[in-house]
């Protein structure tokens, strides 16, 4: 029997820290610098033991030359964060109250219909989001017909986002007052978003690599697709963000996670800057 | 303080390039193509705009011709002179950079005198263009 | 108006009849039609054809629209094989940086297809040929990138090329890198930029 032999974990050099640091930013755009060491020297090791890896070079090594790049997508996951919550990232929520649905507006008949799809809707935090900004943060709601789309490729989530139950942890940023509107008590210490609410997002299992899943999405006006795109390959987010992009109306914006950009995945949208957010725009046409 | 933004998707030429202007006594930016460029442009608060883009043509994503054209269809206070160094040297490149909007045009690898004395100019900075030319080595 | 409610009628049409068709033919023909959109579906639905190659790379050179172009990469991309490389290698050549971009970003993901052109791409006689498969080397997943790499530092007379190279051993390199680096040090110990960059890769490289 072999005793088991307590290894030291492989060091992380200064050298091995920016030559990680400047292939993740290559790829991603995702810039760490010296102050996020001990957070990425911590991952970097759990990769490098998760892999079996000699040392950093040789972790290093695979990550770039494997065929089926799988390591890269392992790197992503543990260098991001993954939560989802109610108003994440709420300034683009803001942006969209104050700035990009009256641009759209303007563009249309009133009465008319704006089509907002979130994706990936995941366990329902966002697309619920964007309906209770709009009942409560934007003027002209009562004059349009909005339509909320949300989509994920597990139906797991698509469940428990029609089932509409949430934790403490998930509605923490909540206003008061909104969750006093909109949450009835479950349980101990559970929420569960008012059955209005859920009825207003049209759920749907879509795989956007897939044509056949992405081609029903038509006149889309606002696309939300935080922190999905990151995640995939190369090649799978090209032709992600091809497939929304062609599921847009002209003039219709897209918004990215925070830390995600269009400069690693395509190159047909356009950059436009509001006082709370930068977003993406297909170009009207000409 | 002038700010120049220096787009190349090479990380060893950026690095390169911003050592000359940081030596020469500009701050600098950096962005790996035009895409990511424009987003540091909007990105800019206006007390911070950029004086200077140093830019790079042949990058993936977007190329440098393709930059500076939607570089010169922002507002006002994203404009500024363009110095487009290029493996080019065919004088219909360097008509091609002045077509698309670019003031400068230097041949790759640019030679540091070369790129200072251009942004010196560009950027209207009298003591750094006199610094530069009289041969003082940072 | 508000808050469109799911029973009120369903946002997500399901498409039951086809206006088009979807037979490889039918598809290549709709690769001209004069409705964006149309050219643009047909070259998704043609990644699901295997016979559709030359035709998507045929329709490259002529095609106007950047998301109908960038359909057809992604569908060469997705089809991926020895053809598509093979129809995509004179994009280097290309004076539309678009279609030279978009050529480099679909070979460098497909290694064992492109292999075999390298040696004769890095000796092509323009430069700018040389240097894009420099380029594309920066991504493509194979073992031999390194050793390609060694060979532009030892034999490539232009500066550019060499230039480029030093980038993407910076990242690649290995010790075995090494001599190399210090061969192009001396063809090119009095270009401020190539010594620098030589500095930055062999700093990079470390020690075994």
């Amino acid at each position: 029997m072999k005793a088991a032999a307590l290894l030291a974990p492989p060091a992380i050099t200064d050298a091995d820290f920016r030559k990680f640091a400047e292939y993740f930013y290559r790829k991603t755009g995702i810039h760490f610098d010296e102050s996020k060491r001990y957070f990425v020297d911590k991952r970097l090791i759990e990769r490098i033991e998760s892999t079996g890896a000699e040392n950093f070079r040789a972790w290093f090594v695979a990550l770039r030359f494997e065929a089926d790049g799988a390591e890269m997508q392992h790197l992503v996951n543990i260098m991001t964060v993954n939560e989802t919550y109610f108003f994440r990232e709420s300034y683009q929520f803001d942006c969209l109250v104050n700035n990009m649905l009256d641009e759209i507006a303007a563009r249309k008949h009133p009465g008319s219909r704006i089509r907002i799809w979130s994706v990936p809707s995941s366990t329902g935090e966002e697309p619920f989001s964007i309906a209770i900004y709009l009942l409560e943060r934007w003027a002209k709601i009562e004059q349009y017909d909005v339509e909320i789309l949300s989509s994920d490729i597990d139906t797991t989530v698509l469940k428990a986002a029609q089932r509409g139950i949430y934790s403490q942890r998930s509605i923490a940023h909540l206003p008061a007052p909104y969750l006093k509107k909109y949450f009835t008590a479950h349980g101990d210490n559970e929420w569960r978003i008012s059955r209005d609410l859920v009825d207003s997002v049209e759920f749907s299992r879509v795989n956007l690599s897939d044509p056949a899943d992405t081609r029903r999405f038509r006149d889309i006006d606002v696309i939300f697709c935080r922190n999905l795109l990151i995640y995939f390959d190369d090649l799978s987010r090209r032709v992600a963000a091809e497939a929304m992009f062609d599921s847009m109306s002209p003039g219709g914006f897209m918004c990215l996670g925070h830390s995600e950009s269009m400069s690693r995945m395509s190159s047909l949208y356009t950059v436009r800057r509001f006082p709370d957010a930068m977003v993406y725009q297909k170009p009207l046409e000409a | 303080m002038h700010r120049i933004l220096v787009i190349d998707d090479a990380a060893t030429v950026r690095m390169y390039h911003r050592k000359i202007l940081g030596d020469a006594g500009w701050h600098t930016d950096e962005a790996l193509n035009g895409v990511e460029a424009l987003e540091h442009v909007h990105a800019q608060e206006d007390d911070a705009v950029f004086d200077l883009y140093v830019v790079d043509v042949n990058m993936p994503r977007m190329d440098g011709y393709s930059f500076v054209r939607e570089l010169r269809k922002l507002d006002a206070r994203h404009q500024a002179p363009v110095v487009m160094v290029s493996t080019e040297a065919k004088s219909q490149d360097a008509a091609a950079a002045f077509d698309a909007g670019a003031n400068c045009y230097l041949v790759k690898p640019a030679q540091p005198l070369a790129l200072v004395l251009s942004a010196a100019l560009l950027l209207g900075d009298r003591q750094a263009a006199l610094k530069a030319a009289s041969g003082v080595k940072s | 108006m508000g808050l469109k409610k799911l029973a009120d009628a369903p946002a997500l049409r399901l498409i039951e009849g086809r206006e088009h068709e979807r037979d490889l033919p039918g598809l290549i023909a709709q690769l001209s039609e004069a409705d964006a959109a149309v050219r643009r579906w047909a070259a998704r639905d043609l990644a699901a054809l295997p016979g559709a190659v030359p035709a998507l790379a045929a329709r490259l050179s002529d095609e106007p629209d950047p998301s109908v172009r960038s359909a057809l990469f992604n569908s060469l991309a997705r089809l991926g094989g020895d053809s598509v490389v093979t129809s995509l290698l004179p994009l280097l050549r290309s004076e539309d940086p678009g279609l030279r971009n978009g050529a480099i970003e679909v070979l460098s993901g497909l290694p064992d297809a492109v292999a075999p052109h390298i040696e004769a791409l890095l000796h092509d006689a323009d430069s700018d040929v040389r240097i894009f498969t420099v380029n594309l080397l920066g991504d493509l997943r194979h073992a031999r990138v390194a050793d390609w790499l060694a060979q532009v530092l030892l034999n490539d007379p232009a500066v550019n090329v060499v230039g480029s190279a030093l980038e993407v051993l910076a990242e690649v390199g290995t010790p075995d890198s090494l001599p190399a680096l210090r061969s192009a040090a001396q063809r090119f110990s009095d270009d401020a930029f190539i010594v620098f960059a030589i500095d930055f890769a062999t700093e990079r490289i470390g020690k075994s």
